[in-house]
């Protein structure tokens, strides 16, 4: 049936609903990867958001147990051009319509996603709302609502848990963990404990970590609580530490830098990446609404070790200190492409070498 | 800034055009040559073929001679090459500068540099068993080829490999036929049969991948080793079928990231292991069910992946390309002006859907009584494709077949009905050339849609797909007038033409009823970021939407319409002309905008014309960007009967560059064909030359042409050159020959654009140029006084135009011999011995 | 029987990438570095090292090289000769050095590049980085900076190949 999506600044898209015939608010912003729909709408840095996919035809791949990136969606719409049907069988258990509507989100497709995009990448990312009716009351709605900022606590997990290996072992702060990181670990056989961001610096050190991750997470880590800054400054002094997306901000927070919202969001993964120190470029899943701000970090500290050639954006830190470093892209690979996964093994030489020199 | 050191670089051509060699590599030297000027090196070029664009382009010394070794060190010598760059040239060009390389004698001085492979990788490429141990050793994975003679051997490799396997004979005695063996009990017969079809008694055994689906990615690398993806395309149909004559589809559907990535990850590590700088294409089966992947091949030059991908994602792949192999890091490639700042190095993100369709020749065999094999296997039966845009799969789909088969009468659905069941069946497994059709038609007759995808290995995405559609075509036929039908047709990229004859009315009165209702195309631009910047787009293609971004390029704007997709007989020529009339146009300070649908040539080059529309060329597609660019003139080939007439019924301004529906049939063996060429401004004619024609060959006559008094008197008003042609029963090449007198015996033809590009080259006489000049009432004081000299010139009767070698016997099977004139496919070149060159 | 290489391109760049990381981390600032290549392949190694610094940086950090063929305790009538003239030997009194070799096995080439180092100045440090670590000391000699520790057997032979010379970056097991 046709449905509509309406934005803040009061432009109306029509299209054709599916998922669930629901009404929902959020944060609309456009994504412009050719592949992963699945894992990106799991990814829970996407909480609150609703997405505008660019590549014109999604649904085709299916639905498939291998491609979550949590247990359940966490967007609050997609809009999208074609949706392919594909039947549901053995090779593919489940579809995108059936997905949405499982999990109570709403879907449009049949718009001009191309106008839609050329149009948020003039304005930046606003709520937005997908509703039967495009009347004054809808966008009154709308205006009214207030989106919630609390992603990281709509999103990380509230109790302790652990993946174990027998491998290294690797404690996870979670601010809203994909699953693609733990899949990275359990490649290297890592030992892991997942602990809320709530936790003390006491209860890190109890478990005796060989290596500490910040998780990736959704949301502006500004609004996340003083004592996480507190938390990193002090695991950075204890053992090798690597910080991922959300991760990487908190990092550069924790050590005086100030962050800056991006002009236009970037969500995507063509964007050349250079590796400062060896000029190789590479290319990785980037989902970012805030950027580290190049002239807020003290050199003292830290070093940038990561650059976006497109737009100069800090893509990477390093400790100048202790072996603690920061990625703002998605090294995890889900989706996007293996070569970034070369962080993980950074961190785990890192890891043997600090077990080495500690033991 | 190049890390290369070069003076003299020489670009080796691709030939004459043959199956799967079309005129990409033309266009991409042609586009690449002044690039690489900019370079400040010298450019050279060798080629043979008559059509190429490139050896009239002003930013390389051009050597016409045919591709041989002898010619290739001739040219090093003579013009001091210290470079070679064989990489734009295809699989050819590279076995030929391998060949040269492996020829190089001791007195021939230093071995010219190779830009792109090391000579080292250069010679693995071309072989292939070498190749494919080399990947394998890194851990790649190949379909590797296991030799056996004993049974028991042969009974370790069906328990190490698993089946299904391959069997097939080791140095067969004659053609080698492949069989796959899906069972244990049929082992033993495949290999007892391979073995006799063995000179060696030996046979080879690998793992079968028939079924499975063929996926291709274009990747670059840089000398630094940075690397990145180009694009992918998927093959509708499944391995088993040649991928070119495959419909293909890009972007990626049915794939999942974590299948592509692999993909992309293997594709990067053949890159670094050929420490390639330049482009690659590496295509790759794909198991379905068990998500294995194998490399099938690479393809470390440009070939018409690149090119396609070029045209699909608007990345200018060929720019960069030449830059890379100069040593330029990706990251310093500067682009000139007509593309984005870092657009070089951002992977191209596609917001539309391309459909590739083959063109199979078929039909046009058929009218001439040559009845072929038209079943589609591993070898190529297509000689060309279209391509369609769209924004949904049927979109893009459709806009293909539109493009493709314009005036094919054996693709018409209503054909399709009179098959049997049995018949239905036996063409899904055996699939043709109209296979899209039937399998609209199997769906039509009930079959469910997983039984099809086991029957055809199709993706079941893609049944879904013409479900829709058909589903689509039943809804609207019955709707008659609907406004609503009409919106949602349109939406799926149903033509006028179409929904004209499902409500049977003419594309007028449906175009009226859009207009009406404000149902309008949109022209969404092309460009490779996906919407994520604003873009300096040239490239439009149509669709309806809310948002239109094509607007009008200027009020002088001249219109061409391409030539579409290539085809046997004078097609290769029509690249040519096309964009020999767009850099004419632009010479005259006119602004050009192109339609056409054809990747494999030059004409849908960015910097060639203001704005390019990639669409079908039917009269409604035309008249849509008629609509909105306001030409003041149209240019039409005149083999386009129908669109000249509608587009003159429509009151337009319509310039026909003179051409003939089919291209006539040559000589046969016992006659001659003789041709007086002439010029017509369109006021006057002027004699050119007399051409021989004898069956493959054509020549000059060595003597002045003069024109007959009744020709002289004879009013052309279309300018362009024609032919007068007669028969003689001569089996000589003659230095002299009487005109006859213009009677039923002779007739008057355009000359076919092929010979125009040859005559041109021969005499240094743009004729095509002219032509447009004449069209456009353009013609000067200079090219009057040359019209009137012109059958003076000196005549270069030395040079041949020949038939190329083509073995129509392998790719078509046809019951007869094949008209070489009529269905020709490439020409070359042949210099008289006698006269020095 | 073929070679086995145990680091290839990308592992032995990022080794040498990591190496340069902790390099920063142990000396604050960079001041007063001065990296000494052991020749051969040792000196190709220290540029690299001083090539990503210099990107990090954006600052040239002095690079040595050192041939201490005439310093090793077990060749016969070795004498003080580093294979330097004047011009390449840098002062490095009251430096940061840090020593840097491809492969560290029974540690006597350290011993004799320490003998040499001190034989021309006096550092204020000297810190040991080997791209390979394959055990077996002999000395009580250990490296501040591993790119990768290799465990191998005595009759075994590890080979570090580098553009500069080989063609290519890799690391293997000779057989």
């Amino acid at each position: 049936m046709k449905r509509h999506l309406i934005l803040e600044d009061g432009t109306v898209f029509e299209g054709l609903g599916f998922g669930a015939h629901a009404t929902t608010f959020g944060e609309i912003i456009f994504h412009t990867a050719m592949t992963g729909y699945q894992e990106i709408i799991t990814d829970p840095i996407y909480d609150g958001q609703m997405i505008v996919f660019a590549m014109p035809v999604i649904g085709a791949a299916g639905i498939h147990a291998e491609a979550y990136e949590s247990v359940k969606p966490a967007i609050r719409g997609m809009i999208v051009h074609d949706l392919a049907e594909v039947s549901v069988n053995r090779q593919r258990r489940m579809n995108l319509d059936r997905f949405l509507k499982q999990h109570n989100i709403p879907g449009l497709y049949q718009v001009d996603t191309r106008k839609l995009i050329r149009h948020l990448r003039e304005t930046g990312p606003q709520k937005a709302t997908i509703v039967d009716f495009a009347d004054d009351h809808a966008v009154d709605q709308l205006v009214a609502t207030v989106l919630t900022n609390k992603q990281v606590q709509n999103t990380a997990t509230l109790k302790p848990y652990a993946n174990p290996g027998r491998g290294r072992h690797i404690v996870v702060i979670d601010f809203g963990l994909k699953h693609g990181i733990l899949r990275m670990l359990g490649d290297y056989d890592a030992n892991v404990s997942v602990l809320p961001y709530t936790t003390s610096v006491d209860e890190v050190l109890t478990l005796d970590p060989d290596g500490i991750i910040l998780s990736t997470g959704p949301g502006d880590p500004r609004s996340l609580p003083d004592s996480v800054l507190t938390l990193i400054r002090v695991l950075q002094t204890k053992a090798p530490l690597l910080g991922i997306g959300l991760g990487h901000e908190l990092f550069a927070l924790a050590n005086d830098a100030t962050l800056a919202p991006l002009s236009s969001e970037h969500h995507g993964m063509n964007h050349p990446i250079q590796e400062i120190i060896s000029r190789q470029i590479f290319f990785a899943m980037q989902g970012q609404g805030y950027a580290v701000d190049n002239d807020s970090i003290d050199r003292k500290k830290l070093f940038v070790t990561y650059r976006d050639l497109v737009d100069g954006a800090v893509q990477g830190l390093r400790h100048r200190e202790y072996p603690a470093f920061s990625v703002q892209f998605f090294p995890d690979a889900a989706p996007g492409p293996l070569e970034a996964t070369a962080v993980f093994a950074d961190f785990f030489e890192t890891v043997e070498d600090y077990v080495e020199h500690h033991s | 800034m190049s890390n290369i050191t070069a003076n003299n670089v020489l670009f080796i051509g691709a030939g004459a055009n043959d199956f799967g060699r079309e005129a990409e590599y033309d266009a991409a030297i042609y586009q690449v040559m002044p690039e690489l000027r900019g370079h400040g090196v010298n450019v050279y070029l060798i080629d043979e073929n008559p059509y190429s664009l490139s050896l009239e382009s002003l930013a390389a010394t051009a050597i016409w001679k045919p591709l041989t070794v002898e010619n290739i060190k001739a040219v090093i010598k003579q013009y001091q090459i210290d470079t070679v760059l064989p990489l734009f040239g295809g699989e050819r060009a590279l076995r030929l500068w391998s060949q040269t390389v492996q020829a190089w004698s001791h007195g021939d001085g230093p071995v010219p540099q190779t830009l792109g492979l090391t000579i080292d990788m250069l010679l693995r490429v071309n072989n292939v068993a070498v190749l494919t141990s080399m990947m394998a050793d890194a851990g790649l994975p190949v379909i590797t080829n296991h030799v056996a003679k004993a049974q028991e051997d042969a009974n370790e490799l069906l328990r190490e490999i698993k089946l299904p396997l391959m069997v097939r004979a080791l140095h067969p005695n004659q053609a080698n036929t492949r069989q796959i063996v899906e069972r244990l009990d049929e082992f033993e017969t495949a290999v007892k049969s391979a073995k006799s079809q063995s000179m060696t008694q030996e046979i080879v055994i690998s793992r079968a991948i028939n079924g499975m689906k063929e996926i291709s990615l274009e990747v670059l690398r840089d000398f630094r080793g940075n690397k990145m993806q180009i694009g992918a395309s998927e093959d509708m149909d499944p391995i088993g079928i040649h991928t070119a004559d495959s419909l293909s589809v890009s972007p990626t559907l049915t794939l999942s990231d974590q299948i592509l990535e692999k993909m992309r990850f293997y594709a990067f590590q053949v890159a670094d292991l050929l420490e390639l700088r330049g482009v690659l294409h590496v295509q790759f089966a794909v198991d379905d069910l068990t998500n294995a992947i194998y490399i099938i091949k690479i393809s470390p030059y440009i070939d018409q992946m690149a090119s396609r991908m070029a045209l699909v994602t608007g990345y200018p792949v060929m720019l960069v390309a030449i830059n890379l192999a100069m040593g330029v890091a990706l990251e310093e490639i500067v682009l000139s002006h007509d593309f984005g700042k870092k657009m070089a190095m951002m992977e191209p993100m596609m917001d539309h859907v391309t459909v590739k369709l083959p063109i199979f020749p078929f039909g046009e065999l058929e009218q001439a009584g040559v009845s072929v094999n038209r079943q589609l296997n591993s070898i190529q039966k297509s000689v060309g494709s279209t391509i369609g845009f769209g924004r949904t799969f049927i979109e893009a789909l459709e806009k293909a077949i539109r493009s493709a088969h314009f005036n094919n009468a054996s693709f018409s659905p209503t054909n399709m009905s009179h098959s049997s069941d049995d018949a239905l069946i036996q063409q899904l497994i055996h699939p043709e050339d109209n296979r899209v059709l039937l399998l609209v038609e199997a769906i039509k007759r009930g079959y469910e849609i997983d039984e099809l995808a086991e029957l055809t290995n199709i993706d079941e995405f893609f049944f879904y797909q013409l479900r829709h559609l058909l589903k689509l075509e039943l809804e609207v036929e019955q709707q008659v007038e609907s406004v609503e039908a009409l919106r949602r047709a349109k939406k799926y990229g149903l033509s006028d033409g179409l929904l004209a004859r499902f409500w049977r009315t003419n594309f007028k009165n449906i175009a009226t009823l859009a207009h009406e209702n404000h149902i309008e195309p949109t022209f969404k631009a092309l460009e490779p970021s996906a919407g994520e910047f604003p873009e300096n787009a040239r490239q439009y293609y149509s669709t309806y939407e809310e948002e239109n971004e094509s607007l009008p390029v200027s009020e002088d704007t001249v219109l061409v319409i391409g030539s579409g997709a290539f085809r046997m007989g004078d097609a290769a020529a029509g690249g040519y002309a096309t964009t020999i009339v767009l850099s004419e146009l632009r010479r005259l300070q006119y602004h050009t905008v192109i339609m056409n649908n054809n990747a494999s040539d030059a004409t849908l080059l960015q910097n060639l014309a203001d704005k390019q529309y990639l669409e079908p060329l039917e009269i409604s597609d035309v008249m849509k960007v008629v609509a909105l660019e306001k030409p003041i003139a149209i240019i039409v080939p005149g083999n386009r009967r129908k669109l000249i007439d509608a587009l003159a019924d429509l009151k337009q301004n319509v310039l026909i560059l003179p051409k003939e529906k089919h291209v006539p049939n040559g000589p046969d063996d016992t006659e001659t064909e003789f041709a007086l060429n002439v010029f017509s401004d369109g006021h006057n004619i002027y004699p050119i030359n007399i051409t021989q024609h004898m069956t493959g060959e054509l020549r000059i006559v060595p003597e002045i042409a003069q024109l007959p008094i009744q020709l002289a008197q004879t009013h052309l008003e279309n300018p362009g050159v024609y032919q007068v042609i007669w028969y003689q029963d001569t089996s000589e090449w003659v230095k002299h020959v009487d005109v006859p007198d213009i009677s039923h015996d002779t007739w008057l033809r355009p000359m076919p654009f092929g010979q125009m590009a040859f005559m041109s080259k021969v005499m240094q006489v743009q004729w095509l140029r002219m032509t447009v000049r004449a069209l456009l009432a353009r013609m000067t004081s200079q090219d009057s006084e040359l019209l009137t000299n012109v059958n003076k010139l000196t005549l270069q009767a030395d040079v041949a135009m020949i038939a190329s070698d083509i073995n129509y016997a392998l790719h078509l099977q046809p019951t007869q011999m094949i008209d070489g004139t009529r269905f020709e496919i490439g020409v070359g070149i042949k210099y008289d011995e006698q006269i020095k060159i | 029987m073929a070679n086995k290489e145990v680091l290839d391109n990308a592992s032995l760049q990022r080794a040498l990438t990591r190496i340069t990381y902790e390099i920063i981390e142990r000396n604050k600032g960079g001041e007063d570095l001065v990296l000494v290549g052991i020749k051969t392949r040792g000196e190709f190694l220290a540029h690299r090292i001083a090539d990503r610094l210099e990107q990090l940086e954006g600052v040239r950090i002095p690079v040595m090289a050192i041939d201490i063929t005439n310093f090793r305790d077990d060749i016969p009538d070795h004498h003080d000769d580093l294979g330097l003239n004047q011009a390449e030997r840098l002062n490095i009194s009251e430096k940061n050095i840090v020593l840097i070799d491809d492969v560290l096995f029974t540690g006597r080439t350290i011993r004799a590049a320490l003998d040499a180092l001190i034989h021309i100045g006096r550092p204020k440090t000297i810190a040991l980085a080997v791209l390979v670590d394959r055990g077996h000391r002999e000395l009580p000699i250990r490296a501040d900076f591993v790119g990768k520790n290799i465990p191998t057997a005595q009759n075994e032979k590890i080979k570090v190949f580098v553009q500069e010379i080989d063609g290519k970056d890799a690391v293997e097991i000779v057989h």
